[in-house]
Parts: C-alpha cells; sequence; structure tokens
C-alpha cells in the first residue's frame, strides 16, 4: 500500500545543485571532471581546521561537531586544475561574470526576481571540503515558481556558489581531498515546502534540471547535478538528505525517509509508557570477556591494542531490531552514529544474532553480567581503539535516549533510495559577509540584458515541427545535447537521423563495449555532413561509428572506403540490376535479393527508383 | 555609509543596524536584520541580513518602505571569549598585541573588522595556547596595522618586552600584521641588550574567522618558543603550506616573501633556529644562538626617524638622494643592484650617483649598501663601479637584507653619543645577527 503523504503532513523541498561549465568562480583554474584533461604538477597539502565562533559568538553545532573528531585533512591539488585561490593561499578574484549571467538565466527561467545587489557570504564548512574553512556563496534571485502537474511550487532562493572538492577517503581522524573540484561554480535552487509526495519530487527535480541544462551552460555527466531533499511528516523532524544523484531513486528515497519519521514516532510512542531511565552514559571495558575470542575481528582488533568497550541500553530490547526503512534497522541507525561521530567501523548490539560473530554463550552471558543486563535491556559493544570505542558509544547511547523525544534534526547522506545519518542539522548561523569580494550591484538595465534560452518546451515545439516524433524530441532533450543536436543537423542530415544516431545507435554501440566517447565532436559533424552528401546509408552508419571510435584520428572518408561503405552510385546500381535480372530476379524479388547482398551500400528508395527506371527503359 | 535618502527613510521608520526590519518593494518583501552599509557597493542599497543567513542588498528608491518590526534584533559587534584559565604547572609567558590579521576579529554579520585584545578574546582565536602556556599578561599598547607602524611602535615594543621579561615572564610572544613584521623582529633585535630569554614574533596571514586561521598553529607554535631555550628575537610562523611545523627564523633574517601564502616568511641567508611543531617538538637546526639565561633585559629603544630606504632601478636619478640630503637625512640605506650597484657611470654622465653619495657623505649622511637579491653578500671590489661607490663613502652591509639594514641604521644614528665613523664601522660589522660570517649551500631559498 502507498504511503499515505497527505495524511501525515507530509513536507518536502528539495534544492538542486548544477555545475556550471565555465572557469572556476573566484580563480582562472579550469576543471570538468567529466572530461579527462591533461595532468599537471602535483602538491599535497596537509591542514588542519578548528570550529569558529559563529555570529553569536557560539559554535555551529555542525561545525563544533565535525572540529570535535579534530581532522587533519590531506589534499591533494594538480596545478592544472587548481591554484593557490583553492589552497586557500590566495585571496578570491572577482566573480566570473558568465557564472553570474548563467545563474540569472535561470533564475528569470524559475519566474525568480533578482536581488538588486549581490553579497557573497561565507558559509562554514569544516568537514575539510572547503580548504578554507567555508564555501563562497551568494543569494542572486528570489520568489520564482514553477508548474508541475501537481500545482505550483515555489522557488524561494536561486543561489551561486562554489563546488566543495572531491572526497577521495573518509578515516577516522583524517579525510583525504582533490582540489580539482573545488570552486567550480554551483547554482543552487531551492524549492517551498510545498512537494506532496515521492513522485512529485522527482517530477519537481527533473523539471528544474531541463530548465537549467536548457542555458546550454551546465556541466554534464555523473555528480554534475545532486539534489538535496528536505522531508518532514508531522511527528517527525525536519531531516536532510543531501547528494541524491538519481532522479529514479528519488521517489523511494523520499518515501523511505517519510516512513523512517513514522517509525521513530512509534517508536516513541511506545517509549512515552515508559519512564525515561535515569541513566547516564557508562562505557565498560570488557577487553577480557574476549581474551580467548573465536571472532576473528575481534580477535584481531585486541591484538592491534584495541579494546572492546559496552554500554547498557536500559529497556531497548527487541527494539533495536525494528526496522525502520526497508533493510535499515534502528540498530544500524545507531551504527551510523557511532561511525559518523567516532569513526569506529560499527557496533555490534544484542538484538543481532551472537553465532553471527562467533562469540560463545560464555562471552555473551560475561557481556551481561557485567553491564548488568536484564532480560528487557539491550547492549550495545565497540570494538575500537579506547578513545574512539568510548566516545562511538557516547554517541549510540545519546541517540538512544533521543528515541523518548522523536526525531533529532539531522543531515543524511543519500545512498540510493536509502540514506545514512552524516551529521547533526546546522543551525541558521553557518554564514558570514566574504569581505574579499565586493557587492556587485545588479541594475535593471543589467538584467534586462541577460539573454534568455529557449526552454525545453520552444525546442521541443521546434523539434516536432523538424519531423521527430514526440518520443525522439524527448529523448534528444533529455539525453543528449541539445546544442550538438542542432548543430549536426544544420549539415544537412535529416534531423531524425541525426536524432535517431545520437539518441539509439551510439547507446547501443556503447552497450556492445564501442568506446563511442572517443568520436570527437569535429569526426560526428564530418560524419553527418558525408551523411547528408550521400557518401553512404543510414545500414553502414553503425559500423562507421564503430571505426572511428576506434581510430579517433581517421577521417570519415577514409573509414567509408576502406571499409568498402561507400553507397553504390546510379551506375553501380544499373551493374546490380542487370547482374540479378540475369540471375533470374525481377520485382520485389530482385529488390530483396538486391539489398541482401549489398545492404551497406545500397538505399532501398534510390534502388527501387534505378529498377523502376530501367523497368520503363526496357519496355 | 548609507546615503541620504537611505539614512532618512531609517531615521523616519526608527530602525538602526541590529534591527529587524521589513523592507517593501514593488512586489516583494524581506525581512531580516538591517545591517551597516559595507565599504564597497552601492549606497542606495539596504543591507539585510535574511533569516536563512544571506545577506542581501535592495536597491532603494521612492516606493521603498522600511519599517522596524518588534523584537528578533540582534547585538551586532559580540566576540567570542575563553575563559584565561591558570595552570600554575606551565611556564608564565606575556603576550603583545600589536593589531594585525592574527588579532583581528570579522564581525559575523557585518563583516566589518575589529581589533581583539583581551587574553579571553586571544584564547578563543587559539584555545590551544592554554595547553602550553599560561598568559600573565595581555598587553595593547597600541593598536596599528604593521603598515602604519613605524620606529616609534618599535621603541615602544622593546621596552614593554623588557620589563615583562625582567618581571618574571619566561618569554615574550608578540602579535603583529604580517606585512613589516620582519623589521619588528629586527628592529628587537637590535633594542633587547643581553637578552636571555625567548621573543616569539608572530602574525598570521589568514584571517581568524574562519576555520582555517594559521594564526593558531603559529600561536602554539610561538608558545612552545616563547618557553623553550632558545633566547633569541625569532618570527614563528608556518614553514610550509601545510599545517605540520613552524619555522624559528632569526629576527634579522626573516623577510616576507609572498603576499598571501602561511609560509611567506622565509630566513635569507641563513637557516632556521628550529623548527617546531604543532606539538612542541623543537628540531633544532643550528647551534649558534644564546641559551636561557638569568640576566637584566636593557631596553636600548632608540630610532632615528631621518632614516630612509631607497631602491635603485634602471635609470633611476641621483636627484632621488640629493632630495633626501637636502631634507635632512642621517641615513640612507641603497638598495643597490647585484652585489650592490648604483648607476656609476650611464651614457648621461649627470645621471650617475657617485657624485650624490660623495655629497652625502660630506654632510655626514651614511650610504649602506644593500642588495635587492637579498639572497648573497654585496661586495665593494669586484667591479670598477663598485670601488667607485665604495671610494665615494658608501658602507657595504655584506648580507644584511634591506629593510634589516634600514633597521639598524635608524637604531645606531638614534645613539646622540655614537660619531657617524662609529655609525658607519658598525654597519660593516654583526650586531644581531644580521652578516653572516659564512653562507653555504644550504642558506639558499629555504
Amino acid at each position: 500500500m502507498g504511503f499515505d503523504f497527505a495524511g501525515h503532513g507530509f513536507k518536502c523541498g528539495i534544492e538542486v545543485h548544477q555545475r556550471l561549465d565555465s572557469k572556476k568562480l573566484f580563480c582562472e583554474c579550469y576543471c570538468d571532471p567529466g572530461k579527462p584533461s591533461p595532468e599537471g604538477r602535483k602538491a599535497v597539502l596537509r591542514r588542519r581546521l578548528r570550529a569558529v565562533a559563529g555570529e553569536l559568538g557560539w559554535l555551529d553545532p555542525a561545525a563544533a561537531f565535525e572540529a570535535e573528531r579534530g581532522k587533519e585533512f590531506t589534499y591533494y591539488a594538480d596545478s592544472n586544475s587548481s591554484c593557490l585561490v583553492e589552497a586557500d593561499e590566495e585571496p578570491p578574484h572577482a566573480c566570473r561574470s558568465e557564472a553570474l549571467e548563467t545563474a540569472l538565466q535561470a533564475a528569470l527561467l524559475l519566474n525568480a526576481r533578482p536581488v538588486d545587489e549581490v553579497h557573497f557570504m561565507r558559509k562554514t564548512v569544516v568537514d575539510g571540503s572547503a580548504v578554507s574553512g567555508f564555501q563562497r556563496t551568494a543569494l542572486i534571485a528570489t520568489d520564482g515558481w514553477i508548474d508541475t502537474s501537481k500545482g505550483r511550487v515555489g522557488i524561494p532562493t536561486v543561489c551561486l556558489e562554489e563546488e566543495a572538492a572531491g572526497i577521495i577517503e573518509r578515516k577516522a581522524g583524517t579525510a583525504e581531498y582533490r582540489l580539482d573540484r573545488l570552486g567550480i561554480p554551483l547554482v543552487e535552487i531551492a524549492s517551498d515546502s510545498s512537494i506532496k509526495d515521492g513522485e512529485h519530487c522527482r517530477e519537481v527535480a527533473e523539471k528544474i534540471g531541463l530548465l537549467l541544462r536548457s542555458t546550454g551552460r551546465v556541466q554534464r555527466g555523473i555528480g554534475t547535478i545532486r539534489q538535496d531533499v528536505n522531508v518532514s511528516i508531522r511527528e517527525g523532524g525536519r531531516v536532510e538528505i543531501k547528494g541524491a544523484q538519481e532522479l529514479a531513486c528519488l521517489p523511494a528515497l523520499v518515501e523511505n525517509e517519510a516512513r523512517r519519521q513514522l517509525a521513530f514516532a512509534e517508536l516513541r510512542k511506545e517509549l512515552s509508557a515508559r519512564a525515561r531511565p535515569a541513566q547516564q552514559v557508562h562505557a565498560v571495558d570488557l577487553t577480557h570477556v574476549f581474551a580467548a575470542t573465536k571472532c576473528n575481528f575481534v580477535s584481531r582488533a585486541l591484538a592491534a591494542g584495541g579494546m572492546v568497550v559496552g554500554v547498557r541500553l536500559q529497556g531497548f530490547a527487541g527494539l533495536l531490531s525494528r526496522e525502520v526503512m526497508p533493510g535499515h534497522r534502528f540498530g544500524t541507525e545507531l551504527s551510523d552514529y557511532a561511525k559518523a561521530f567516532a569513526g569506529v567501523g560499527g557496533i555490534i548490539h544484542s538484538d543481532e544474532s551472537m553465532q553471527k560473530y562467533s562469540f560463545s554463550e560464555a562471552e555473551v552471558a560475561a557481556v551481561r553480567k557485567i553491564l548488568d543486563c536484564s532480560e528487557s535491556d539491550a547492549f550495545v559493544l565497540c570494538v575500537a581503539q579506547e578513545f574512539d570505542a568510548v566516545r562511538a558509544l557516547g554517541a549510540v547511547f545519546e541517540r538512544a535516549m533521543q528515541a523518548f523525544e522523536g526525531l533529532p534534526s539531522e543531515t543524511r547522506k543519500a545512498e540510493g533510495e536509502k540514506s545514512v545519518f552524516m551529521r547533526p542539522l546546522p543551525g541558521a548561523g553557518r554564514m558570514y559577509p566574504e569581505t574579499d569580494v565586493p557587492p556587485i550591484r545588479l541594475t535593471p538595465a543589467f538584467v534586462k540584458s541577460v539573454k534568455l534560452p529557449e526552454t525545453f518546451e520552444e525546442k521541443r515545439g521546434k523539434y516536432l515541427e523538424a519531423g521527430l516524433n514526440k518520443e525522439l524530441a524527448d529523448k534528444v532533450l533529455r539525453e543528449s545535447d541539445s546544442a550538438a543536436f542542432e548543430d549536426y543537423c544544420s549539415t544537412g542530415a535529416s534531423p531524425t537521423f541525426v536524432a535517431t544516431i545520437l539518441v539509439e545507435t551510439m547507446k547501443s554501440l556503447k552497450r556492445d563495449g564501442v568506446p563511442t566517447e572517443k568520436i570527437e565532436a569535429s569526426q560526428l559533424k564530418q560524419f553527418f555532413s558525408a551523411f547528408a552528401e550521400g557518401l553512404f546509408v543510414k545500414a553502414a552508419a553503425p559500423l562507421i561509428l564503430a571505426e572511428l571510435a576506434l581510430k579517433p584520428n581517421a577521417s570519415v572518408s577514409s573509414v567509408v572506403e576502406a571499409k568498402g561503405l561507400k553507397k553504390f552510385g546510379a551506375a553501380q546500381l544499373s551493374e546490380v540490376i542487370s547482374f540479378l535480372q540475369k540471375q533470374g530476379f525481377y520485382g520485389e524479388r530482385l529488390l530483396g535479393e538486391a539489398m541482401r547482398r549489398h545492404r551497406l551500400n545500397i538505399d532501398a528508395a534510390e534502388l527501387r527508383r534505378a529498377l523502376s527506371r530501367k523497368e520503363d527503359a526496357a519496355q | 555609509m548609507y546615503s541620504k535618502k537611505i539614512q532618512f527613510a531609517l531615521r523616519k521608520a526608527g530602525a538602526k543596524p541590529g534591527f529587524r526590519v521589513r523592507v517593501t518593494e514593488s512586489k516583494r518583501v524581506f525581512e531580516g536584520i538591517l545591517l551597516p552599509r559595507p565599504e564597497a557597493g552601492d549606497e542606495n542599497c539596504v543591507v539585510l541580513k535574511l533569516e536563512n543567513g544571506y545577506n542581501v542588498g535592495i536597491g532603494f528608491n521612492a516606493k521603498t518602505r522600511i519599517e522596524a518590526l518588534e523584537g528578533g534584533g540582534a547585538e551586532l559587534e559580540k566576540f567570542a571569549r575563553a575563559r584565561n584559565k591558570f595552570d600554575l604547572h606551565l611556564p608564565s609567558v606575556s603576550m603583545i598585541a600589536t593589531g594585525g590579521t592574527i588579532s583581528n576579529r570579522v564581525d559575523y554579520r557585518t563583516g566589518g573588522v575589529h581589533a581583539l585584545m583581551t587574553p579571553e578574546e586571544m584564547l578563543a582565536n587559539a584555545p590551544q595556547l592554554a595547553d602550553v602556556v599560561n598568559l600573565r599578561s595581555v598587553l595593547s599598547p597600541f593598536r596599528l596595522a604593521s603598515e602604519d607602524m613605524c620606529g616609534e611602535e618599535w621603541k615602544k615594543l622593546a621596552v614593554l618586552a623588557a620589563k615583562e621579561l625582567n618581571d618574571g615572564s619566561r618569554g615574550v610572544i608578540v602579535t603583529h600584521g604580517t606585512d613589516t613584521l620582519h623589521y619588528t623582529s629586527a628592529a628587537l633585535s637590535f633594542m633587547l641588550k643581553h637578552l636571555c630569554k625567548p621573543v616569539a614574533v608572530v602574525g598570521a596571514q589568514r584571517s581568524p574567522d574562519r576555520g582555517s586561521f594559521d594564526g593558531s598553529m603559529n600561536l602554539a607554535c610561538a608558545a612552545h618558543y616563547a618557553k623553550g631555550n632558545i633566547a633569541e628575537v625569532a618570527v614563528v610562523m608556518h614553514g610550509s603550506s601545510s599545517d605540520d611545523y613552524c619555522l624559528a627564523i632569526p629576527g634579522t633574517k626573516a623577510r616576507k616573501m609572498h603576499s598571501s601564502r602561511r609560509d611567506a616568511f622565509r630566513p635569507i641567508n641563513c637557516l632556521p633556529y628550529a623548527r617546531i611543531w604543532l606539538d612542541g617538538r623543537t628540531e633544532l637546526l643550528r647551534k649558534d644562538f644564546h641559551g636561557r639565561a638569568e640576566q637584566e633585559v636593557v631596553a636600548d629603544a632608540v630610532f632615528e626617524p631621518k632614516t630612509a630606504l631607497l631602491k635603485v632601478f634602471p635609470g633611476a636619478s641621483p636627484e632621488l638622494l640629493e632630495y633626501l640630503i637636502d631634507k635632512k637625512y642621517k641615513g640612507v640605506v641603497v638598495e643597490g643592484t647585484g652585489l650592490g650597484h648604483v648607476p656609476t657611470e650611464p651614457a648621461d654622465k649627470k645621471a650617475s650617483w657617485i657624485p650624490a653619495v660623495k655629497r652625502a657623505v660630506e654632510e655626514d649622511v651614511v650610504v649602506a649598501i644593500t642588495s635587492q637579491c637579498l639572497y648573497g653578500r654585496t661586495h665593494a671590489f669586484v667591479y670598477s663601479n663598485l670601488r667607485r661607490l665604495h671610494a665615494a663613502g658608501a658602507v657595504f652591509c655584506g648580507d644584511t637584507l634591506p629593510e634589516t639594514a634600514f633597521v639598524k641604521l635608524g637604531f645606531l644614528l638614534g645613539h646622540e653619543n655614537l660619531s657617524v665613523e662609529e655609525a658607519r664601522k658598525k654597519m660593516q660589522e654583526n650586531i644581531a645577527g644580521e652578516i653572516s660570517p659564512r653562507l653555504t649551500e644550504q642558506e639558499f631559498l629555504v
């Protein structure tokens, strides 16, 4: 049965982040992670970030959370894709005007009104993804909207900001990043919370994505567009899920989160009948219990100087195995907290099968005894270095106790259709002015001068008129680069042929293992122009493309020649016809036989015309 | 400052920065905290901090309405403080805060920059300090950006530092803007006589509002230096672009070599005293320093303001030097080319500096020669033009850095009982580590 979104007071908003295809926002570096680029000189930087007090003198909870983990960050810089600006060793240059213009185009397409003066802000980020400890971001426009199948959805803000550094690896106490992505301009579009359900969320995200693409100045490929969704239900908390990349996963991701919130609301109802245990977190060293354990990973960890630390959760027996999302139990949730707060590998809890870990009954009994667990109590173990294990169990205990209050507000990370805990939800005090970048006045005259691109609806109409069927037109718009499509059509090749090659032939070749990405745009244009000039027939197209992919420097005509794929001219057609007539083929049978033998060189319509001319002449 | 029109509208609405206000345009309404107008940008835009944290400028015209709202305002210009705990087991050091990036604080709402001066505010910026030393005092004799400092301030700093050291401080940390930090470290090197405890001069290249504030590690390393055993004036700043260690660079041999990098300060013509890691580990890189001792530190705090530093360039006219002589300057450090050249026999004979140098010497103006190469020594005899400059009476300062030579000359000329001849002689002798007796392979581009 579907989830009753309206009945549970479901609220959902979305933020779409799209990378723009221009040099970086505040320096002269260019990077498109989707395009291979030559490597430059490498540098490795090691930095620490400290928590900074927010505007009111207190630390932002999210910032403090990261700083508390005492991380040292390693940054890998390549001189071709980053400079001293990304390394936080040089102040920002002036804001890139073409990025600002693209952001304004997006804003206007979303019916939003640009602000009069743009003020760049520093948004505190201490997870290491910005070397400076902040991301530069500015509000560009407000009060926009889009129409959807389920009514109008507001777009309160359109922002222009810097992309974060790309994570390589996150470990306890450290994280590694690459600087190539850092600083790529990013447009952030936020909807209001009027999204009705998971499917609607997908529709809104897709609409915004298509509008952004119609500017023609966005990066394409994996990771270049991503969605953050905010979900809450009446009895839940405010939860932000970051980094959803697959539109197809959005409906389930949103529904799973709503279900998770509902599960915790129900849990709270159950718990409200009980008194909250007057228990403080009390982590106990249980290492000696496992001195001779058969559990391999525990004995390995102990040999490496680790400890087994345990904590009792009074009255939680049976609750930890409760499913809060498909395949995701309360215990998994606690484990995510342990991982996020202390960087440990995970936890072991008493609602799991102890055989799975090869723990003996005596070991489990000893743990229960030492922790003073009654039958209704649960226990959680953590195997790690002492400091990390104690910190992990502290986080687990706090989260378990929060179940009495309901759902904590948190930031989660999308993983397909599910999400895992990332950090507490940041407070509002995360931003302060970027004084290195002066405010930018957007005069009405300047805003007027921003040219709006054709929207997808307009393009679609144009393509239908050019003869594409609906399906093909949509595919061109969604799956390929419409600017390139139009460019290829300018060679004179029929739009339907160009579209079929781009959205069908190339894809099926790729599925068959042909490296079609190696075909240069210039080769492709040559290919279409050769087709328009009648150098080859449609049936030969896949063979030619496959050859071009293997020989990136080859010209189309040389490939056609070498492979014997040149279209037969009038003389050759006449020869084929005469030859087959001598063999006793006439009319439709002759046409069939000719195509069977020379499919790759003959255009059927031309053959038919040639045959009728010849037959006419014979009569 | 806002435009007159906006100021009038604000007065009428009874609103001022920090108030929550509503600004209504033709079709749009903004609510947020009114901010003071930043220096840059359009004075005719009202700046609000919206609830979502963004600041935004709203163009003001005849149709714009501003209303003050009840409650929800914010106290601007409020800064974090941390308790200055006193741990009897830790050594006590003094801090002298002068200004500059390291002791600046951005107001998170307005973006305005303000100086921090109390120990509590300093500790909020660099909490690790409290684990290394006790700050027995944070003195703030003046608050100046480093480009605004001069001999007068160096004298005050020397007097204060000597007093603190003699009053029982284990060491002194001087926080400073970075632009002229190396001038100050040189001045303290010359002015603190019988120095027997460490003096660390420290700054920051990134502001403390950000998570990546480099001054946090610089201060911690400076604290380690101040309680250590190198009884010299040293610049303690990042050694590399990473947050791993600081270098303690001799005060007369440090130079800012980059306008923005963390590791801008480099030792020139020498090795640093030590590499100091964040955890206090100190790797000594040389042995020729004074160790800690018990004796009275004397502040020989004098400086002759009529001292100048002049850079030679192709086509530089001797009028520049003549001007300084006319203006009664008592000493001029010339940053010559290569081994210490000035224009000597140019095609236009009138452009030679030799007559001007001769005149300076005749009028008791000390002309001291340094090299704009920075690395390596000057030399008076390798080329005939150098010999002529020497014969004209200019003194060659060996490998003394131009900025250090300027400070040294001003310091020497500040001594009224020191004759011009003695000052000329001392410019060629090492007083505080400014002239290296030997230069070796490993001291280049450290």
